[in-house]
């Protein structure tokens, strides 16, 4: 394997799942917090076993994260020094504010665990909400840093020269806005829907059931109401990215000629050599609609782009009909939630409680696909046409061995912390009242 | 503005070099105690450092961020040509937090403990013997800056400046000086009547760092390390060098009274001294390879960058280290200030 695949599979590696610690670490505080507070209210002890259980979840998901994280800080520069020693000091400013949010977040947390009966009850609780809003705030930021690298701003490029940097401009690029906003959606969804999927497991087994079914509602109440808002949320990046970058929109539609009126293809086989497509849906002038909300509008196809200024197109456009693919089921199901909470009868039925469990990993997998459209649709860039990620990797050689050292330690975590949270949900369910 | 960025840069090293390395200290006693005074120390950790630990690790990741924002070239020697140690130590970081956090959050308390409690202890030595060594390659003069690595062998450019005798001298040191603050601190948060086991291990420990220090003295100078004729001729470095060796003695007389704010005070200052002394030695030039020595002022980000860190460090340090200062007095001085009340 050559050591720009080698670092560009570290990376992704080692983002897939730090992704996944970071989202449930960011959105699990505020389930947390709900439970808390209808404990406060209702002393149903039931709710206080439920808020320990899912802290200690939040324990592990944000230490696991706050390493892998601390990783991918060294990761950054290990791997990409040349994009570093330029990009470091443009970026730093969310990074830097970052590291605050983030160590606002420890200190709150240590408050949190550990001040269950030390602290007064108000106090203690808001430490809980504090954690929820600097894990958060963390997760903007630190998308800031990318969406600089999709849309670069705050500095003159002259003669290979980073001059005039204004590390404010950086940080208020025009990707950010649209892009954070559809991360936190997002991880509300997949966080929501994975908690709410573990507990309905629970329900249908018939252990402990009462516990379990008010955990459920907590869960997809966020994540219902997020799934339904991250439509409108991917229309809005879809149409800042038609603008920005076109090369991208094409490769995500695999949209190979210039034409007005574009057809929006769902599904479909991409042959990458001969620029085709078979066994598509072609939806006429949607395309056009949805990038510039005009059925007749002319849409860039990837024939207008030199060869090596395209990403890999099949791997874009699939993982694309896979987001927007599950994006629309967990529409329906956030809109089914709501639809039972009128009809309670529905909740009797194991078929209910089935669909939940069924749907736990799809956010997180739409999430995924997500990420992978906005790095692998970058490509070849890692500062969008200004710097390639092949100019930016380490010259250090052997990089693959590091890859396999990394899958080899995630791997080894990743199943650690899933057997973790299954002995956490054993003895929640031995708690009798 | 840039000494206000260099201050934070110090100030978080000092503060990582501190509560860091007295929590990875703490998982070295634990490593070189008996069984039964495993347990014992094993349930001390937690107590004290449950709450803050997650807090004392976020300091590294200050220390890198400010590297990479306002001194990009410097960063970019370290990630180029110490690779591999910093992957190690990134390993060690790793296992280690999620260890403790296995140790203590698992739901159920079975054989598994085993597992991660060697995990905890081993990384907790690997750890910090490796940031060390990172710090003495950084320092002894043996990296090669190049444009070009294919005309050198990968054991020239990527191995030999950290994995040599003196870079793996400093990483014992500093281990030995976290072993040292860890049993400094674990005297006072001791339950009654087992305070003699870290009474007998700080002894020990600050044994095994003069030791060690002058074996690292001794060895560099025999063989013409340049970090070390730096140190030497540097008068300030040998006089905090000094001042830090002569507060054993009040630390000790503390420690024997049982005086154990006091005592931690003057651990503290101790390795703030050493850690002063060894800046001191070059400064301003903190990297030193083959050919240059690298002077942290010549290299550094535009000034718009540094000003906008500036600021935001200023901001984030008003809203952290209040809240850090009341987490630590809300879980540990409050109970060592009640408990010397009581005692005394």
């Amino acid at each position: 394997m050559e050591n720009l695949d080698a670092a560009r599979f570290q990376m992704a590696f080692t983002l897939i799942f730090h992704i996944i610690f970071a989202c449930i670490g960011m959105v699990m505080p505020f389930f947390m917090v709900v439970s808390h507070y209808k404990w406060l209210k209702t002393k149903d002890p039931m709710y206080l076993t439920l808020t320990k259980s899912w802290q200690k979840g939040v324990a592990i998901f944000f230490v696991t994260g706050a390493v892998s994280g601390t990783a991918l800080s060294f990761e950054l520069g290990l791997l990409w020094p040349g994009f570093m020693k330029h990009a470091g000091p443009i970026i730093g400013m969310p990074f830097s504010l970052e590291g605050a949010a983030f160590f606002v977040e420890a200190i709150a947390l240590g408050f949190y665990l550990y001040g269950w009966n030390k602290l007064p009850e108000r106090f203690h609780w808001i430490t809980g909400i504090i954690v929820g809003i600097s894990g958060v705030s963390s997760g903007i930021l630190v998308v800031a840093a990318n969406g600089w690298m999709n849309a670069p701003s705050g500095f003159d490029y002259i003669d290979g020269q980073f001059l005039n940097v204004d590390p404010v401009a950086a940080m208020l690029n025009p990707a950010w806005g649209t892009q954070a906003l559809h991360m936190v959606l997002a991880a509300f969804t997949a966080t929501g829907f994975a908690v709410a999927g573990i507990h309905a497991y629970q329900v249908l087994k018939g252990r402990n059931i009462v516990l379990h079914k008010k955990a459920f509602h907590i869960a997809i109440t966020f994540a219902a109401i997020a799934a339904i808002l991250q439509p409108i949320s991917g229309d809005l990046s879809a149409k800042d990215i038609a603008v920005r970058q076109p090369v991208k929109l094409a490769a995500m539609e695999a949209h190979y000629h210039t034409e007005k009126g574009a057809p929006l293809y769902i599904g479909g086989i991409v042959d990458a050599d001969k620029g085709t497509v078979t066994n598509k849906i072609a939806l006429p002038g949607m395309l056009s609609f949805l990038a510039f909300g005009d059925f007749d509008a002319e849409v860039k196809g990837l024939n207008d782009f030199p060869l090596d200024e395209r990403p890999n197109v099949p791997i874009v456009h699939y993982a694309f009909q896979i987001m927007v693919g599950i994006g629309s089921i967990l529409v329906l199901a956030g809109v089914l939630y709501f639809i039972s909470r009128k009809r309670k009868k529905w909740a009797d039925k194991k078929g209910y409680w089935l669909v939940f469990t069924l749907l736990a990993p799809f956010g997180f997998i739409a999430l995924e696909a997500g990420w992978i459209v906005t790095e692998v649709g970058r490509q070849p860039w890692i500062i969008h046409k200004i710097m390639r990620t092949a100019d930016a990797v380490t010259p250090m050689p052997g990089i693959v061995f590091s890859f396999y050292m990394y899958v080899a330690v995630y791997t080894l975590l990743a199943v650690a912390v899933t057997w973790l949270m299954i002995r956490q949900i054993k003895v929640l369910n031995q708690t009798t009242y | 503005m840039l000494y206000v960025v260099l201050f934070f840069l110090l100030f978080s090293l000092f503060l990582y070099v501190v509560l860091g390395g007295a929590d990875y200290g703490a998982g070295i006693i634990e490593l070189f105690s008996s069984k039964e005074n495993q347990k014992i120390t094993k349930k001390t950790i937690y107590r004290v450092m449950g709450p803050v630990w997650e807090a004392n690790h976020i300091w590294i990741i200050i220390v890198i961020v400010i590297l990479w924002i306002a001194f990009p070239n410097y960063y970019h020697v370290m990630v180029v040509y110490l690779h591999i140690p910093l992957t190690i130590m990134l390993l060690g970081v790793t296992l280690r937090g999620v260890a403790f956090v296995f140790r203590h959050y698992d739901a159920v308390i079975d054989n598994s403990q085993r597992l991660y409690d060697a995990m905890f202890k081993f990384s907790s030595l690997v750890t910090p013997i490796f940031l060390g060594m990172i710090y003495g390659a950084l320092s002894s003069g043996k990296i090669i800056v190049t444009d070009d690595v294919s005309t050198l062998s990968f054991y020239e450019v990527f191995i030999m400046p950290w994995c040599n005798m003196f870079s793996l001298l400093i990483g014992l040191f500093f281990a030995s000086l976290c072993a040292f603050l860890s049993s400094v601190l674990l005297i006072g948060e001791s339950d009654e009547g087992v305070e003699n086991i870290y009474i007998r291990k700080s002894a020990i420990a600050a044994i095994v760092v003069f030791v060690i220090g002058l074996i690292t003295f001794i060895y560099g100078y025999s063989f013409d390390y340049v970090f070390v004729q730096g140190f030497m001729k540097s008068r300030y470095a040998i006089g905090i060098l000094f001042v830090s060796s002569i507060l054993i003695l009040p630390l000790w007389r503390a420690i024997r009274k049982g005086h154990k704010v006091q005592s931690r005070v003057y651990a503290v200052a101790q390795v703030f001294l050493i850690l002063c002394a060894a800046i001191l030695a070059h400064f301003p030039n903190i990297i030193i390879t083959t050919t240059t020595r690298m002077s942290i002022l010549d290299t550094i980000a535009p000034d718009s960058v540094i000003t906008a860190l500036g600021i935001s460090l200023i901001i984030g340090g008003t809203v952290i280290l209040p809240g850090l200062f009341h987490l630590l007095v809300s879980f540990k001085m409050i109970k060592i200030l009640n408990r010397n009340n009581t005692s005394l």
